[in-house]
């Protein structure tokens, strides 16, 4: 099959702006992308730079955009994603680019992922022989442990588009695989929910679900990332040391739906602010202020009870008891 | 068809244009619905499943003792949390039948899992079909270019919001755009996230989303944009002065509610949708209908 390759081009060495370069490669219809950059590389311009290593799936090295989606180009076959004859190639998105197709992932992912302790330490004390652990605890755990690190679910993720401080989905799915590894000790479980629950971890993420889709082996990054924070909230954990404000925002609402059933939005926005910081409550004014006139700003602390407030705050607090 | 209704916490609250808009519009439609009053917040993704999951099976347990198999929401969010929720109450039936047995049994409530959530975008074009809402429209909104923002709740997870034979959801507001006689207006955004869960947590973040959408959407021409989710109206309409200030720039992008685009359709005014509650002026799409009715 004759397909056109515009494939994205940047060396910082000789000066110019990145562009594409066009190449014809004529493959069988089996072949895959990455087999197409291979011929290019081989047959036609020696200077392609391109990542590339396990060629079946497994390594992560080659997440590329193609044709305007995050894909291992090793996975992906020419036919399937074709469009009037053309595959484009280019670097994942949100990520610095070092020459054509290759991209430093030290700041992209490396460092995100060591930052939140991706490893177990195992429960003292610790047995004579091996640790045995049930099957059905590690199903879900072996899922997040098959992530290939290829962050195509960062390049995809909303936030880290805009604050490449978040630490991400990538990193999160691999906070998972240690948080649920019912190996793993006590006090460093306890050390690892609080670290991810600081600025730029799981409460930064908007929940919109795009790791899911992004993900190439259905990791579901997203799903991962809500029951890390639910285990933190189990815990007792609901924000890390430097953003309290999270957790006044996430016990307000508790609260609040405790008392009425429904969400007082008014006491949430103050709550969240606390009660005593002026500058923090100052800062919400201009808000109230346009919305008041237009009936728009519900009064604090006024919010009426809901039929069956009751039978709800009992759910919350047997659900709270229940936690850890 | 008679649903149950959930309008949730911010059509009751900050946004009670929604609320109107959507009792007037499904009245003029003659769909019918009954509201569900005695029931909680579905926890709008902020709660621990731990709690939210009991809450939200009372609520469908509630639908179901009404006698009631459809849950009618107007609140992406609310669809959304109640969507992955009820798919784990119907796929996992060891998981219901312990909240049943945990939570609900003390009441005398039981989820069966019978109930199917729908949002009123879903309602509108699943159940009542395109073909009987034109008989309803009474001027066209020609001229009017409207921007369509999905949000991100009601399209994901892909798997469970927009699976397969129901892969038309994704372009749902662009076909009633159309429908209406207006004109859709692509933005980069529409199905992502407004910004409004991360308000507090990082309000930086949050209003740079708020900026990026209703910015691209000003530069694409639209001369509004319609949600189907208050928490996105909130964010992109009552807090876009904000994210002005923080952007240092003017947008000035009206932000309307689905039924509220569709009330204008259907023959009510601007003052009865109550587009004077919006913070952010409605003049443009006031002067856009003007031009029609004279053409």
């Amino acid at each position: 099959m004759e397909t056109t390759f515009k494939v994205y081009r940047f060396d910082p060495e000789n000066g110019r702006k990145p562009d594409f370069a066009t190449y014809t490669v004529d493959l069988p219809d089996s072949a895959t992308v990455m087999d197409g950059l291979r011929h290019i590389r081989d047959e036609l311009d020696p200077s392609l730079a391109f990542r590339a290593s396990c060629d079946r799936g497994s390594c992560g090295d080659c997440a590329l955009r193609i044709n305007k989606k995050g894909k291992l180009g090793c996975t992906l076959q020419i036919a399937k994603t074709v469009k009037d004859g053309v595959v484009k190639v280019e670097p994942i998105r949100n990520i610095p680019v070092l020459k054509d197709l290759v991209y430093d992932m030290e700041t992209f992912l490396w460092q995100k992922i060591k930052s939140v302790k991706p490893w177990i330490t195992p429960r003292e004390p610790e047995p004579d022989g091996e640790y045995i652990v049930a099957e059905e605890k590690l199903l879900e755990v072996r899922k997040a442990m098959s992530c290939v690190m290829c962050g195509l679910c960062d390049e995809g993720c909303v936030v880290i588009k805009i604050d490449k401080k978040f630490v991400g989905p990538a990193a999160l799915t691999k906070a998972y695989r240690a948080v649920f590894d019912p190996r793993d000790g006590e006090h460093e479980h306890n050390e690892r929910l609080t670290l991810v629950s600081e600025p730029g971890g799981v409460w930064d993420c908007t929940h919109c679900f795009e790791a899911n889709g992004h993900c190439p082996l259905g990791l579901e990054p997203t799903t991962r990332l809500f029951e890390v924070r639910d285990e933190a909230i189990r815990r007792g954990i609901r924000s890390g040391t430097k953003n309290p404000k999270v957790q006044r925002h996430y016990d307000s609402f508790v609260n609040s739906v405790k008392r009425s059933g429904w969400l007082d939005e008014g006491r949430l926005a103050i709550e969240s602010e606390g009660l005593t910081n002026i500058a923090g409550l100052a800062k919400l004014l201009p808000t109230v202020l346009r919305a008041l006139p237009k009936g728009k700003a519900p009064l604090p602390y006024l919010h009426p009870k809901r039929p069956g407030t009751q039978a709800i705050r009992r759910i919350i607090e047997k659900a709270q008891r229940r936690e850890v | 068809m008679k649903y149950a209704f959930y309008p949730g916490c911010v059509s009751r609250g900050a946004c009670p244009e929604l609320y109107s808009s959507s009792v007037k519009v499904t009245e003029k439609l003659g769909i019918e619905i009954q509201e569900v009053v005695d029931v909680g917040c579905t926890g709008a993704g902020v709660l621990s499943r731990d709690l939210s999951d009991p809450i939200n099976a009372r609520t469908l347990a509630k639908v179901e003792a009404m006698g009631l198999s459809s849950l009618m929401t107007i609140c992406s969010t609310c669809q959304g949390i109640f969507t992955q929720a009820n798919h784990r109450f119907k796929n996992e039936p060891e998981y219901r039948e312990k909240i049943n047995k945990e939570y609900l049994a003390e009441e005398g409530l039981e989820y069966k899992g019978t109930v199917e959530v729908k949002h009123f975008l879903w309602v509108l074009m699943e159940d009542y079909g395109m073909e009987n809402l034109k008989p309803h429209i009474k001027r066209k909104l020609t001229g009017l270019k409207v921007a369509p923002f999905y949000g991100c709740y009601i399209r994901r997870p892909t798997s469970i919001m927009a699976p397969k034979g129901l892969l038309g959801r994704k372009t749902y507001l662009e076909d009633l755009i159309e429908l209406i006689g207006a004109e859709p207006v692509d933005s980069s955004g529409k199905s992502k996230c407004c910004g409004f869960p991360i308000l507090t947590v990082n309000e930086d973040n949050s209003m740079r989303m708020v900026s990026d959408h209703t910015g691209d959407a000003k530069n694409k021409g639209a001369d509004c944009m319609v949600t189907p989710c208050p928490l996105c109206h909130l964010n992109l309409d009552a807090n876009q002065p904000n994210a002005e200030k923080k952007a240092n720039t003017q947008i000035g992008m009206p932000i309307i509610h689905l039924p509220q685009l569709l009330g204008l359709a259907f023959g009510f005014d601007e003052k009865e949708m109550e587009l004077q509650r919006h913070i952010v002026s409605t003049e443009p799409i006031s002067r856009q209908l003007e031009v029609s009715i004279r053409s």
